[in-house]
């Protein structure tokens, strides 16, 4: 899934930067985030708050949202959800292309994955750089998954992979295939995919296939050890 | 008496005499002054008594249990009643000789009740044990008579089941320290989830400010400066302190290697990321752990950069790895006299029994050093 063309201000141009909008509550934090980003994203918008961030996005429709995960606003939303959930639940159904990146400083393994079943295609911490900022950027944007070692090695937690739990077929949503299990081993251990993919031999497309296959467990999954564990035990 | 007046004059302020004073005056205004201090003596929480506080007095009389045998006594008092005008039929239930008997009887029973749950509870030397003995003999007395009572029901008519009720609101007082203590526990517990919530808020407060800025420094100041070390140890510090307040100091090979990364952080212009997955019933004192921590003091000192440690711990068998993103080193050209890897990672998990690899890292950059531990059990 791909995305070969994306919208571009100027039209026509085929490789037109990605356009980004930056949610986060603390404006040295945005500024910070702005300046340290690559030239290839263009930051489209900002907004401080849930309500400023649906808004923002809607309009501006970018590519990608740099989302955090805690944010002020969220109280009219449910009284568990955290604000990057609920800009996620709000504005994605009027931003169909929009995709989500979550980053968090220091949350508990229980709001990352709540903002990742949301919707969010992964998370970055705010201590990465900004080219490791850009680098996810643009991998959500082509449509990949972003999982950083600590989100792999909790997945290969709760989904049984520790203690032998293997999916006998590809569809299961409850359980890894052998080959999701490798792919989550190896980034756990600090791979990048380009270094799973000579590992086990196969390409980076594949991994990509693979790591996305788990996302989508992640967020479809009813297995209770997701929201059951993360609740014990923190991510960063 | 029981402390009511002194605990109010604590807290208004005033003096216990100034206190007492009120409250006697108060209870020629209809008795209110009465009834303030039983309200106030039932639902004032205990304070909490310091180290140095003087034990609380041991009454030597036991007031609850002569109440009881006094009570026992109008129940016999009762039977007497009853068997005197037993021949009458059960005519004696409205005679002013029974009414003034058994109200008698209630009284005490229910006094003795009373005082042995509200008054000799504090009394070490009278533990629940004691109130839970005296409830049941007041109970069982109160319930002879009202059963003698409700037997009567039909001739004493409305005056009987006035009587009746008497009776049951008695029992019901006699338990009623219960549920005053229950309500106490609540307030209690009440107390205890605001300080919670004050605490979360501030943990949260920390989280959006402090932590938020250290982030920021240490991605605007490279990730080997010194400043962004800094700025990471103390982001360290503070989430340990924000949301682990009450870790086990029993560690895991986990915790151990992650507490040991963050000193090395200090050490080494070195980032180094502990993951975790599974349970890790290795101890920290142990060799892996050992083995594992001279890994990690090697990619930190040799290659520094970006580090990352993968421990995963399944149910008979636990795994780590360390990989560097460094120069590498071939292992044949260490000289003999390096003990580092020679000795300490690769002989140490020998001799236990377990395995090590050092190998390239992935497209020839680095090292990756693999540590396995089986559990022969």
């Amino acid at each position: 899934m791909r995305v070969v063309a994306r919208r571009s201000p100027e039209g026509g141009d085929p490789v037109s930067r990605v356009r980004v909008v930056i949610v986060d509550d603390h404006s040295i934090f945005r500024s910070g985030l702005r300046s340290d980003l690559d030239a290839g994203i263009e930051v489209a918008g900002e907004a401080a708050d849930v309500a400023g961030a649906v808004e923002a996005i809607v309009r501006e429709q970018p590519d990608v949202v740099l989302l955090d995960v805690h944010l002020p606003g969220a109280a009219d939303a449910g009284v568990e959800a955290t604000g990057g959930e609920a800009v996620i639940r709000r504005a994605a159904p009027d931003a169909p292309s929009t995709r989500f990146l979550a980053l968090s400083v220091s949350d508990a393994a229980e709001d990352v994955v709540r903002v990742i079943r949301a919707g969010a295609r992964g998370y970055i911490t705010k201590g990465s750089s900004g080219a490791e900022v850009s680098r996810a950027v643009v991998a959500v944007a082509d449509g990949d998954a972003v999982f950083s070692p600590r989100l792999a090695g909790f997945v290969l937690d709760a989904f049984g992979a520790v203690v032998g739990e293997t999916a006998d077929t590809s569809d299961e949503l409850d359980r890894l295939s052998a080959r999701e299990q490798e792919v989550m081993r190896l980034i756990a251990r600090g791979y990048a995919y380009k270094e799973v993919a000579a590992e086990l031999f196969i390409s980076a497309k594949t991994v990509e296939t693979h790591v996305s296959a788990v996302l989508r467990k992640l967020q479809l999954s009813s297995r209770y050890e997701l929201t059951a564990w993360a609740t014990e035990r923190r991510l960063l | 008496m029981s402390g009511t007046t002194a605990g109010l004059a604590d807290h208004l302020g005033w003096s216990i005499t100034g206190v007492r004073i009120v409250f006697v005056l108060l209870t020629f205004l209809w008795g209110s002054g009465l009834l303030l201090y039983a309200w106030l003596w039932a639902f004032t929480p205990w304070e909490d008594a310091g180290p140095d506080a003087p034990a609380t007095p041991s009454r030597r009389v036991p007031v609850a249990w002569i109440l009881t045998g006094l009570s026992i006594v109008g129940l016999s008092t009762t039977f007497g009643l009853v068997a005197t005008r037993g021949a009458a039929g059960p005519s004696y239930a409205t005679t002013p000789a029974w009414w003034g008997v058994s109200l008698a009887t209630t009284a005490l029973a229910v006094g003795a009740g009373v005082w042995a749950t509200f008054v000799d509870r504090p009394d070490p030397a009278r533990g629940p044990r004691h109130a839970l003995a005296v409830r049941i003999a007041v109970t069982g007395v109160l319930g002879v008579v009202l059963v003698l009572q409700l037997s009567t029901l039909q001739q004493g008519g409305l005056v009987s089941f006035a009587g009746a009720l008497v009776l049951i609101g008695g029992i019901a007082l006699v338990y009623s320290s219960t549920f005053v203590d229950k309500w106490r526990e609540l307030s209690g517990e009440r107390v205890r989830r605001i300080r919670e919530e004050q605490r979360s808020e501030m943990a949260a407060h920390l989280h959006d400010s402090v932590l938020q800025t250290l982030a920021l420094i240490q991605n605007r100041a490279g990730a080997s400066t010194e400043v962004a070390r800094i700025a990471r140890a103390q982001e360290r510090e503070l989430r340990a302190w924000l949301y682990d307040g009450d870790a086990p100091a029993d560690s895991d090979l986990a915790t151990d290697l992650r507490d040991y990364a963050a000193a090395l952080e200090l050490d080494y212009p070195v980032r180094i990321e502990v993951v975790s997955a599974g349970t890790s019933t290795e101890r920290a004192s142990g060799e892996v752990a050992a083995a594992a921590r001279e890994a990690m003091l090697n990619a930190a000192r040799h290659a520094g950069g970006e580090v990352s440690v993968y421990i995963e711990g399944a149910t008979d068998a636990v795994d780590v790895y360390v990989r560097d993103r460094g120069p590498g080193f071939d292992l044949d050209a260490v000289p003999d006299d390096r003990l580092g890897v020679r000795e300490s990672i690769l002989a140490r998990m020998r001799r236990i029994g377990g395995a090590a690899t050092v190998r390239p890292g992935v497209g020839g950059a680095g090292v990756e050093v693999h540590l396995r531990y089986e559990d022969a059990s």
